[in-house]
């Protein structure tokens, strides 16, 4: 019996190590930079700050580079998601709905744009943008940030539409219903749960693009993570702080917005056929 | 025209547009990259650009350091990962709740934050640092600004993600097949090498291809808290095209990651391929 409860006991023990560890390594950044952007004055070497204040918060938004990122990021974000879902969902309904020739092999190719090294693939798209003068553009940045949506804005979209019976539809073409006010109003609404995921997937990560951007767009595009880059070097650790908080906020807001149709399942459709 | 004609048609007109925008950002970038890579200084085309890439002494240690970096991130997320997995998968309690509610949010944390908090707190006077010396614990060794800021920022950034693909890989184990196994008095490592791991070896290796492309193409970590010398191909590659303007250098260091890729970027897609035949047959 005392061996059990010792057993027992080790296991417990453990359970609490892992989690423990697991906290401090992916949550005590962020915790970090949380503390920080209340901090008043912090010296070295204590472990917490003697001050606390909002002072960097009002200086971070009297920079004009600042607030200038801000607009400019959720206008790039709204071009992509708009272009993408005008692009991609005509796509998914043909791909879950009609035969047609060759389409195992479009499916497929969308494969493509996760079977590359990401800095190479940008490195290889600078090339070309720069034959094409399309370096320091908007419509290069905004094409640069279609790579990594164009896989998931189709393939969750495929999968949601796969889902619903196709006798759900014809039952509504018996009763008379057109193609279009069938799409329109038993097709569409739907498939919405799984076209809203990939659409904020979507936003978020042009968003959050900061690569891409920071080859092709520079030095008329900066956006919010690229002005994060040069804060990191030329401005205090409590004024980059609040810049994260800021950046990140959008994405926490959203996330828990559209909690009820993000789950584990509808992600691993976006990188696996499901 | 027969209706099945028009059909094809229409979803052909369908796919074509974002099909187009593909061939345009990566289909296209990709053969015009090679072929840049290939011109010589005079014009003409060689492979030169390639043989700067392994005579010249600075490249070549940043080759080897990117290999070194990937291969050590590769190993150590893979088992952290798995054990994290299988923790989730086999045990119950608190802990194991906790873990499955948080372990999806670093996957949503943009990059240049969650670097720029690692800097925060690893750094010389960071926070890891304040804590340590106020329990008199001695210090951290340097960290940022060294290879092992850049494997710490790729735990960061992919033992999440591989624990996500790994965890939906386990939990499709059905319990019975473990249950049974141990009546028949199967130990846990015979278990685990004669059942989970063969069941589960084909997401390893669709993980192994993520966070194997992840580490050799990352700009955004080894940018901010890598050393100067030597460096990731990736921040590497920025330098060569956007600091030294030398285009056909770039592609051709960027070819090369292509190449270090293929084989694990050409299995993605045909275990990818092979599942959906095996589902498409399944559903008749």
């Amino acid at each position: 019996m005392r061996w059990y409860f010792r057993a027992v006991g080790a296991k417990r023990i453990i359970a609490f190590i892992v989690l423990a560890l697991f906290v401090i390594f992916f949550l005590g950044p962020l915790l970090n930079l949380l503390i920080l952007a209340f901090t008043g004055r912090w010296n070295y070497p204590d472990v917490l700050p003697h001050e606390w204040s909002l002072k960097w918060w009002t200086f971070v938004f009297q920079q004009e580079d600042i607030a200038n990122s801000m607009g400019l990021s959720f206008l790039i974000a709204a071009i992509v998601t708009g272009l993408s879902i005008v692009l991609c969902i005509p796509a998914a309904y043909a791909f879950a709905r009609i035969r047609f020739p060759l389409s195992r092999f479009f499916l497929f190719s969308f494969l493509l744009t996760h079977a590359f090294p990401k800095m190479g693939l940008y490195v290889s798209i600078a090339v070309l943008f720069y034959k094409l003068g399309l370096m320091n553009t908007l419509a290069g940045v905004v094409l640069i940030h279609m790579i990594n949506v164009l896989m998931y804005m189709t393939w969750i979209p495929t999968a949601s539409f796969r889902n619903i019976h196709a006798a759900q539809e014809e039952s509504a073409r018996d009763v008379g219903a057109g193609p279009f006010l069938v799409f329109r109003r038993i097709t569409l609404p739907m498939a919405m749960p799984g076209i809203l995921v990939a659409s904020i997937f979507t936003f978020l990560n042009s968003l959050d693009e900061a690569q891409g951007t920071f080859l092709v767009g520079i030095p008329n595009y900066k956006t919010m993570p690229i002005v994060m880059y040069s804060i990191i070097s030329d401005y205090p650790a409590y004024a980059g702080a609040v810049f994260s908080i800021i950046l990140t906020a959008p994405t926490v807001i959203l996330l828990l917005a559209a909690q009820r149709f993000v789950s584990a399942d509808v992600m691993a459709s976006g990188f696996q056929v499901k | 025209m027969s209706k099945k004609m028009k059909m094809g048609v229409l979803g052909l007109l369908l796919v074509t547009p974002s099909f187009l925008v593909l061939l345009v950002i990566v289909v296209l970038p990709i053969v015009l990259s090679f072929k840049e890579s290939l011109k010589n200084k005079s014009g003409g085309y060689d492979l030169s650009n390639y043989e700067y890439l392994f005579t010249d002494k600075l490249m070549r240690s940043n080759i080897i350091f990117t290999l070194e970096v990937t291969v050590i991130s590769c190993v150590l997320v893979l088992i952290i990962s798995y054990a994290l997995a299988a923790f989730m998968r086999f045990s119950q309690g608190m802990a194991v709740r906790w873990i499955k509610r948080l372990y999806m949010i670093p996957l949503f944390i943009p990059s240049v934050i969650a670097t720029y908090g690692l800097i925060q707190l690893l750094g010389n006077h960071g926070w890891a640092n304040r804590l340590l010396l106020a329990a008199h614990m001695g210090q951290l060794p340097r960290i940022i600004f060294d290879i092992k800021g850049i494997i710490i920022a790729s735990l960061w950034f992919n033992i999440p993600f591989t624990t996500m693909l790994l965890g939906s890989a386990l939990t499709a184990i059905p319990n019975s097949i473990v249950e049974s196994a141990k009546d028949v008095g199967a130990g846990r490592l015979q278990i685990f090498f004669r059942f989970i791991l063969p069941m589960t070896y084909k997401t390893l290796l669709v993980a192994v291809t993520f966070v194997f492309m992840g580490v050799i193409g990352s700009f955004t970590a080894p940018f901010l808290l890598g050393p100067n010398a030597p460096q990731m191909l990736g921040v590497s590659m920025e330098q060569v095209f956007s600091v030294f303007h030398e285009k056909e250098q770039a592609a051709a260091l960027a070819f090369f990651t292509f190449l270090l890729c293929s084989g694990l970027g050409y299995f993605y897609i045909r275990s990818m391929i092979a599942e959906e035949s095996v589902k498409n047959a399944l559903l008749g």
